[in-house]
């Protein structure tokens, strides 16, 4: 049994949903926020992680983090060296989609050139009638910037689960490859 | 004696912030260089060694891979708390084996010693092997 541990930094524009994700993440799916409450720094959560068909697990130390300008530089201190990344955009925004990339180099500037396992986040899928991005354009820029795309509803509880389990299997293979490496050096 | 598996002299590892049943934290004091304690996440991360005795310790080697920041602490009482620094030492990196380092110590002595690895050049890293010189 092995339980491995990630720093997961939650980036995007603000009022995309990252927060009301994140309680998702952490009540699986039991509590959505349904007052929009602006996060000003950076919010603390844990989640552990299950691997499926192991007895493996990842604790995810989840940083929430506010994404109004104002406050951006004041989180950035608290991310420390991030172990995988989650950048998250509200489909009905397509400015929240063309932030994706800089808020992705801010989070990137932060790994010490390491290679860091990350997910994109389309948000808000209950409102699709309203939809600017289309999942195949984001889906396209994801796999170009090698991140997994998710579409979810915080509000329906609807693919939650998705995002933080695909980063936590990403963290767990890099484990699994980085320990057989090792073993081939002693 | 730096040679020999500290295990032999009863020393143990008494804490660990790491542990995979596969690679486990006596795994450093077993005198092999092919079994080795992995982390598994996130800095810093800590471990500490128990002496039988108190022992007079004048050379710390350590073999690992991927440790970037290295700081060493030690004790001399029963109770494992009320650490003083005694090294910080940047590793080098290495690619294609183990990272070999020697670190001098005054000499004087401990009955535990703590080492933090404040950071790495990767999201894991591993050692391999702990040798102390009296």
């Amino acid at each position: 049994m092995v339980k491995l541990r990630a720093r997961c930094i939650i980036v995007g524009d603000a009022a995309v949903g990252k927060s009301a994700l994140s309680q998702m993440f952490r009540s699986d799916g039991g509590h959505f926020q349904k007052n929009y409450s602006m996060t000003a720094g950076v919010e603390l959560l844990l989640k552990s992680v299950n691997i499926p068909e192991t007895s493996d697990s990842v604790g995810q130390y989840i940083f929430d983090s506010a994404g109004r300008e104002t406050f951006v530089g004041a989180c950035e201190k608290m991310w420390g060296q991030p172990s995988v990344v989650c950048v998250v955009f509200d489909i009905t925004s397509l400015a929240s989609f063309n932030s994706c990339s800089r808020w992705l180099e801010r989070v990137r500037a932060h790994c010490n050139g390491l290679q860091v396992p990350g997910v994109l986040v389309g948000n808000k899928s209950d409102l699709s009638s309203r939809r600017e991005v289309e999942a195949a354009v984001a889906q396209e820029w994801a796999q170009s910037q090698g991140l997994q795309y998710h579409e979810t509803s915080a509000k329906d509880m609807e693919n939650c689960d998705a995002p933080l389990l695909s980063l936590a299997q990403a963290f767990y293979s890099l484990y699994q490859d980085r320990r057989q490496m090792i073993q081939g050096l002693g | 004696m730096i040679n020999a598996a500290l295990s032999t002299f009863g020393a143990q590892v008494v804490l660990a912030t790491s542990s995979d049943e596969n690679h486990p934290p006596e795994n450093i004091t077993d005198g092999k260089t092919e079994t080795f304690w992995m982390s598994t996440g996130m800095f810093p991360q800590e471990l500490i060694i128990r002496f039988p005795d108190n022992m007079k310790v004048s050379l710390i080697s350590v073999h690992s891979f991927n440790v970037k920041r290295l700081r060493i602490e030690k004790n001399a009482q029963e109770e494992a708390d009320k650490f003083e620094v005694v090294a910080e030492k940047e590793f080098e990196q290495t690619e294609n084996g183990l990272q070999i380092n020697d670190i001098t110590l005054d000499g004087s002595t401990a009955t535990h010693l703590r080492f933090l690895i404040l950071s790495g050049y990767d999201h894991f890293v591993s050692v391999h092997k702990v040798g102390v010189q009296a």
